[in-house]
């Protein structure tokens, strides 16, 4: 899964709303951009909670506002209410909507199931570093790709 | 930006998410990771009627038929082209100071368009 991704290692963040908003700080996106990605991501957090895991959240949506993959993650030490579970590892990515449909995000979903039913989620929240929990997704990060 | 733009914006991103998540394969992997896509949905319908009913209501119904017509209702301006039809728009949609203060539409298919950032 050759997709970058940015990395939020010591999050300050001490609610969900706040942690979405401090990933997105993390892209380059126009005010009026992050906050509609920011109201579509909560959105689905409120219909339902994205825990994937045990201290693991994964906001994601499809949205026509990016062009391309736009994947962070993060990591807080002290741990962040999501609302009623605590997360310390967020996997945030928005992808784009294209003509061809929801396959390539379908793909993604598909590969963050298998990696972190596989051992990867109990990795994740044991990593030491940005680029070892970008590694265990297997994303590329900082232009390191994963086990080169 | 232009508030009733960004509503139109947002209607086309959760009505995204609901197909998305009403889709076999994803819906599938969704509960792999141990989500509940199925309540999902519901909750997310209830909140689309909730964002549609603030809309004015000739947006609303354009909205609806161009959804049903083209599958999207909203797109974005890309190399001064309206993504969804390709055509090219008119110079007049350049000359504007104020992209994205207004509602504007594709003068070729009728889609809701927007500049990006």
């Amino acid at each position: 899964m050759e997709r970058q991704c940015l990395v939020k290692w010591d999050m300050s963040s001490s609610s969900r709303e706040d942690a979405i908003a401090e990933l997105l700080e993390k892209f380059s996106f126009q005010r009026t951009t992050k906050e509609l990605l920011q109201t579509a991501l909560e959105t689905r957090e409120t219909a339902q909670p994205t825990i994937v895991h045990e201290g693991i959240a994964m906001p994601h949506c499809r949205s026509i506002l990016v062009d391309d993959f736009m994947i962070a993650l993060g990591r807080s030490r002290r741990g962040i209410p999501w609302p009623d579970d605590i997360v310390s590892v967020i996997i945030l990515f928005i992808t784009p909507v294209k003509p061809t449909g929801p396959s390539e995000h379908m793909e993604l979903i598909k590969h963050l199931a298998q990696t972190l039913r596989s051992g990867g989620a109990e990795d994740i929240l044991a990593a030491g570093s940005p680029s070892e929990a970008a590694s265990i997704l297997k994303f590329i990060y900082e232009g390191k790709i994963p086990n080169e | 930006m232009n508030k009733e733009l960004e509503k139109l914006i947002s209607l086309h991103d959760l009505d995204v998410m609901i197909s998305d998540l009403a889709n076999n394969d994803i819906n599938k992997q969704e509960k792999k990771l141990g989500l509940s896509p199925d309540s999902a949905v519901k909750e997310l319908r209830k909140m689309r009627a909730e964002l549609a009913s603030t809309i004015d209501r000739k947006h609303r119904d354009m909205y609806d038929r161009l959804a049903g017509h083209y599958g999207n209702a909203v797109v974005p301006v890309v190399n001064l082209r309206c993504s969804g039809c390709l055509t090219q728009l008119p110079t007049a949609f350049f000359a504007s100071q104020n992209r994205n203060d207004q509602v504007e539409t594709c003068p070729s298919c009728g889609r809701f368009i927007y500049w990006c950032d």
